[in-house]
This record gives structure tokens, C-alpha cells and sequence, in this order.
């Protein structure tokens, strides 16, 4: 347990050399990969999404831990069976065509990774066909895009919009951003609405069915 | 060349200069010298003619400024205040600030029913177990006036329940020199004994003259017996602009500082270098309604006028704030809990007194204390202001992130962020979405619960069981013995 146990509060505390140090060697000594994973990196990151939603920690403890996490999940990542893949989820974000503003969307991304999924981040001013293109490309299984201006908006629509004309039904869209609503979110047909990076993360959470 | 630049910058506030200063201070001495003060207490007048004061008749006595520059001098510059296990807490003086509740409010809106009713003992435990655990609240008054204890009995009752519900400092009212003398013997049986609370005080008697320019028998006795006892004292008057005292601010300050200074003389006549904190509430009487204003904006000038006094005599200085004429919490409360807060910071006032206080001094709504906490906390943070050394301006990081970049995940925002932000405990800053989603809460609302919260699960260090007893019997035998 020492191991696993060295992991989790490397991941807990922020401190990403040790979290590497601590999956380095637990791989070393034969420690099953899962239990580095779901005992170690995963329960760590459950127990710090709690704390932040219980207002005991702050965002930049919470991203500290996720690059923690994302630290271990690297070594471990290159020793993953096929099903440990396949529970994770890859997602394209970015920012609405015609918006720079990136501090949200990159925070988002941050809870994604810090959450365990794989996160592909296009940046800013992205057109609705990059999104789609990308998402194609990298096999991704949700688009996630930003704005927060309020002219930008409706190009989230175009993204729906051009991915239901491939015909991409698996592929999702979650929208987020200081001026969205629910009843935006529906209006244009996109699959979910984040009202915050936590709430990103758990509605990315159901998409997947997790 | 400018050199050494000061690494730390801090908000700095007065409004006197040292001229200024001067002037009132000489008129305070003049008022003294030639107008005097009513003295009605035998053996504080036959204390200031032996020191070379003129005793007129009736009471009235002149006192020439050497006596009062003496007072000034022999008077401690700080007090060290401890709590209930000796451990020290308060180190007034200075321009370090503390805030606590006040005395006395004979009425209260109930937790529950949200009604004005009579206040009961039930609520100056209530306060007291509020105050405890809240950690901007530094020392604790009764808060309340019970009206079901017996009259004559309700300040020795008031404080045998704080002493039993917080080992934080007490500021305590005592209806007459007998009563101060059974709180002192509870206080003694709590420390060990004389000696041991005049070494460790955690109590500070609440005692002021009559406006205008009058000291009453009974402020006298109780004054003189803190200081025979070594009893912190804090001696300050509560003087109406346009009653008790001349309708001009600056006229209102010079009467009261005489008579905060007159009771200075006759404290350290009885006792040198006894520890007391004085200065002057100087408000304005409203002329349409005849009530007293505890937040009016003259209140706050003469309050910084006042700080500014004390500070350049070198002495302790007590302060009033966190306090509303409203008669119910509503946004006058807010706007002037604010406004009274920041400003009795920025004075640098010492035992900042009134925290939670409604209806010009009438009205107790015990939730109020924690909304005092939670402004007192961000009126605290604005001024410890912040550090300007290498680290602190960030060169290395600004040029590591550079233009378009991004803070958040930089090793120096979370090695910095919890010492340079403030974090509300209860003032909102959900995103709307957010805040509707948990349920649409005001802070008035969160203030209740976070009362009731407290009272459910929060445990103040109990007090001794034999030492409890010791009270009980202390408050039987006086119960017993009647006035």
C-alpha cells in the first residue's frame, strides 16, 4: 500500500515529481497498473474535486494536483490494456471562431485532463469545420467549445450544424461560457451545457456514460 | 537619490495634522483648567486637591494641565489583554485593531421567528457561543440585556455566562461598584486569585462619564476600583452633538476628550501606570427624530479626529463600528456595517466595540456578528495592503508566461494566491447560473444559517466544574443578599 499510497497524497498535494517518482516506482515493483491508476491517480483526483466543491481547496491546488495526476497518468498511459483505454474520453476544445478569450476554456481543459480524460486544446478564434476536422482526425469523442462574447455565439451553432451533416452521431458538442444558457445550449442542439469547469467536467462524465 | 525602498505598502488614513493636534489639545486644556469638570465622588475630589487641584463647589473642579500632561504619561501605552487561559490575545495601543461586540441591547430578533421581542439570557449565551467561534471577533460584551433576570442581577448573570461559554477577552458592564466587585471575585476565582488576573486579565470594564462634562458617583467608584484592582478599564464618553455637546464637531470633541482625559487623571491619581483605554463616541443627536445616531458620518469624523489624539498621547484607544441605526437587518445595515468598519480600521482604533449592533443601540440580531466577521475579515485584508519586494512584482514569471499567456497554472499563483486573495465565507460570488442552482441564497439567509450552524455544532472550551460552582455560588450569595 505504501506506494499507491505515496501516489495518492503526491497527487493530492500538488507535488508533481513526486506523483512521477511514485508511479515510476511503483511500476519498478510490480504494482498492478490498475490499482496505480484507479487506487492512486483517480481516487486522488475524486478526493480533490470533493474538497474544491466542498470550498475547501482553490483552482490552483485543484490544477496543480491534475498536472499531479497527469504526471503519473503519463508513465502509466504506455501500459494500458485496451479497456483501460477505452474509459477515458478524448476531447477537443476551444474557443469560438471570432473570440480570444481563453481563460475559462483553458481552465476547462485543465479539469478534463485533471479528471483523467485526454484533452486536444485548438486555442483561440477556432472556425466551426477546424473543429470538426480535428475531432475526425484525432478520433475525438467530444468537441468542447468556449465564448464569451456574445457575437460569437452563434458560431457554436455552426459547429452542431456541420458535424450533423457528416453525420457524426456519436461525436458530442458541450458548450460553456459566461453568456450561455441551458435553453441556448437546446436551442442550437448541442449535447450539454457547463456552467463552470467542475460542471464541464461532470456533464462530460455522463456523456461518456461514466 | 531615494534609497530604501519600503517593501510593503499599506493603506494610511488621518485627518489631523500635528498642528491641529495641538489645538484641540490646548483647548482641552483650557476647558479643564478654566471651565472644570463635576466630580461626584468624595474621594475623587479630595485625590485631585491633593495634586494641586481647585475644588470650586458643588463638585465642580478645575484641573491645570500639569495634572493632566502627568495622567497622559503615567498611563500604559499598550495593554496586553489575555484570554480566559492566559494566553495572550490583545496587545492594545498602537494602530493595531480588534474588534468585539457590545453591551445592553434590552432587544432582540429572534433566530427562529425572525420578531423583535425581549432579549432573555437564552441569547447572551446565543452571542456568546457566535463570537466564540467566529475568528474576527476578538473580545466579547453580553451583547444582550436579559430582561428575565432580576434587575440588579443581570450584568453579574451576564458575565458568569460568557466566562462559561468563551475563554475569548470580556468587555463587561457593571451596574455599580458592588456589582463590579462580585464580577471581579468570579473573574479572581476564575484566574487563582487577585494576583493572577491583575497578571492575566481577560476582562475590560465598560464604564463612561456624563456629557457633558460630568462624572457620576457611581462611574467614579468603579473607576477607582479597576484601578486599586489593576482591572483593565476602558473610560470613554458617549456625547450627542447638539445635547450633551456643542453642535460643532470639533466643539463636541473637545468637551469629550475632557472628559475622557479628567477621568484619565483621576484613573492614574489612584493608581499610576493602572491599564486603561479611553477615548470618546462623539455623535450627532438627530434633529427631526431627537434618537441617537451610532453610524452618522460626523460620528466617523470625530472617531478619526479621536484616534488621531490618542495616538500622539501614546495611549490605548477605543473604537465603535460594525454597528446600524437600522432597526432590522436590511442594506442600511450593510452599507453602514461597511462604511463603520473600514473606517475604525483605518483609524487604527484599538478596542473596536459595537460589532452587530441594530437600532441605534437597542436592537440584537445575533446573525449580525458573523456579517460583522465576514466584512471585518475583508476590511483586515485591504489593510495589511501588500508586498512590493522582487517576488512579489513577478517579473520572472510575467516574462516565463509573456503576452496572450495564461496565470493559473503557474507555480507562483499557487504559491501566492492564498496570501494575496481574500476568500468570502459567506458573501457571494457564484456565477448565476450557479447561485440559482443552490437555491437563490441572500446573504441574509446564509447569515442565519450559518448562526444556526454554529449553535448546532460549535463547543466552547468548557470552564471547570468546581470553578463553575465557585460562580454559582458567588451569584447565590448575591442573589441571597439582595442590593
Amino acid at each position: 500500500m505504501g506506494i499507491i499510497e505515496d501516489v495518492y497524497i503526491a497527487v493530492i498535494d500538488g507535488k508533481v515529481d513526486d506523483a512521477a517518482a511514485g508511479v515510476e516506482q511503483g511500476l519498478n515493483t510490480g504494482i498492478a497498473v490498475d490499482d496505480l491508476l484507479k487506487k492512486g491517480l483517480l481516487a486522488a483526483m475524486d478526493l480533490v474535486g470533493e474538497r474544491f466543491g466542498e470550498g475547501d481547496i482553490f483552482i490552483p491546488q485543484v490544477i496543480w494536483s491534475a498536472k499531479a495526476m497527469q504526471a503519473g497518468m503519463d508513465l502509466l498511459r504506455p501500459h494500458f490494456t485496451e479497456g483501460q483505454q477505452a474509459k477515458s474520453a478524448r476531447i477537443i476544445i476551444g474557443t469560438a471562431e471570432g473570440d480570444i478569450h481563453d481563460i475559462g476554456k483553458n481552465l476547462v481543459g485543465m479539469m478534463l485532463e485533471g479528471a483523467g480524460f485526454e484533452v486536444v486544446d485548438l486555442g483561440v478564434g477556432v472556425k466551426p469545420e477546424q473543429f470538426v476536422e480535428k475531432a475526425v482526425e484525432e478520433k475525438a469523442d467530444i468537441i468542447g467549445v468556449s465564448a464569451l462574447l456574445t457575437t460569437t455565439m452563434m458560431s457554436m451553432a455552426e459547429v452542431v450544424k456541420l458535424k450533423n451533416e457528416k453525420g457524426l452521431s456519436s461525436l458530442k458538442v458541450i458548450v460553456g461560457g459566461a453568456p450561455l444558457s441551458l435553453d441556448f445550449c437546446k436551442e442550437i442542439g448541442a449535447d450539454a451545457y457547463g456552467v463552470d469547469a467542475m460542471d464541464a467536467v461532470v456533464k462530460v462524465k455522463e456523456l461518456m456514460g461514466l | 537619490m531615494k534609497t530604501g525602498v519600503s517593501n510593503h505598502c499599506q493603506p494610511q488614513f488621518r485627518i489631523l495634522d500635528d498642528a491641529q493636534i495641538e489645538r484641540i489639545h490646548q483647548a482641552v486644556l483650557r476647558i479643564l483648567d478654566e471651565v472644570g469638570v463635576r466630580v461626584n465622588h468624595p474621594e475623587a475630589t479630595d485625590l485631585l486637591a491633593g495634586h494641586g487641584a481647585r475644588v470650586m463647589g458643588d463638585n465642580l473642579v478645575q484641573i491645570p494641565s500639569p495634572l493632566v500632561e502627568d495622567a497622559i504619561a503615567s498611563a500604559p501605552s499598550n495593554l496586553v489583554i489575555f484570554n480566559r487561559n492566559k494566553t495572550p490575545v490583545m496587545d492594545l495601543g498602537g494602530r493595531r485593531i480588534y474588534f468585539g461586540t457590545g453591551t445592553d441591547l434590552p432587544k432582540t430578533v429572534d433566530l427562529q421567528t425572525r420578531e423583535i421581542r425581549d432579549t432573555r439570557s437564552d441569547d447572551i449565551i446565543t452571542s456568546t457561543i457566535i463570537s466564540d467561534a467566529l475568528p474576527n471577533i476578538d473580545f466579547i460584551g453580553s451583547y444582550g440585556l436579559p430582561r428575565d433576570v432580576p434587575a440588579g442581577l443581570h450584568y453579574i448573570r451576564c458575565f458568569q455566562m460568557e466566562a462559561e461559554n468563551s475563554i475569548k477577552p470580556i468587555f463587561f458592564t457593571a451596574g455599580s461598584e458592588e456589582d463590579l466587585a462580585v464580577i471581579w471575585e468570579m473573574a479572581c476565582a476564575i484566574a487563582g486569585g487577585p494576583e493572577a488576573l491583575s497578571d492575566h486579565p481577560f476582562l475590560i470594564s465598560y464604564n463612561e462619564p456624563t456629557s457633558p462634562l460630568a462624572h457620576s458617583k457611581e462611574a467614579l467608584g468603579k473607576l477607582m476600583f479597576c484601578a486599586q484592582n489593576r482591572i483593565p478599564l476602558n473610560y470613554a464618553p458617549a456625547l450627542l452633538a447638539g445635547s450633551s455637546g456643542p453642535v460643532t464637531l470639533a466643539g463636541a470633541l473637545v468637551v469629550a476628550v475632557a472628559e475622557a482625559l479628567s477621568g484619565l487623571v483621576i484613573h492614574q491619581l489612584t493608581r499610576k501606570g493602572a491599564p486603561i483605554s479611553t477615548g470618546v463616541a462623539a455623535t450627532t443627536m438627530d434633529m427631526l427624530e431627537a434618537t441617537v445616531s451610532y453610524t452618522s458620518p460626523e460620528f466617523r469624523l470625530t472617531h478619526s479626529a479621536c484616534a488621531d489624539l490618542f495616538h500622539h498621547y501614546g495611549l490605548p484607544v477605543w473604537g465603535t463600528a460594525g454597528c446600524s441605526d437600522s432597526q432590522y437587518p436590511d442594506l442600511q445595515t450593510g452599507a453602514e456595517y461597511g462604511f463603520t468598519l473600514l473606517n475604525a480600521a483605518l483609524d487604527g482604533a484599538n478596542l473596536i466595540h459595537d460589532c452587530g449592533y441594530l437600532g441605534q443601540g437597542f436592537v440584537a440580531s445575533p446573525e449580525l456578528i458573523i456579517f460583522a466577521d465576514e466584512t471585518i475579515g475583508m476590511v483586515k485584508r485591504y489593510m495589511r495592503g501588500f508586498e512590493i519586494d522582487s517576488e512579489h512584482l513577478a517579473l520572472d514569471v510575467i516574462k516565463k508566461v509573456g503576452p496572450g499567456g495564461n496565470f493559473l497554472q503557474e507555480k507562483h499563483t499557487l504559491d501566492f494566491f492564498m496570501q494575496e486573495h481574500w476568500q468570502p465565507g459567506i458573501f457571494n460570488r457564484k456565477n448565476l447560473p450557479n447561485w440559482i442552482k443552490e437555491g437563490q441564497k441572500k446573504t441574509d439567509d446564509k447569515l442565519l444559517e450559518k448562526a444556526r450552524e454554529i449553535l448546532a455544532t460549535h463547543q466552547p472550551e468548557p470552564l471547570a466544574a468546581e470553578i463553575k460552582n465557585e460562580l454559582d455560588m458567588i451569584f447565590q450569595y448575591r442573589n441571597f443578599k439582595g442590593d
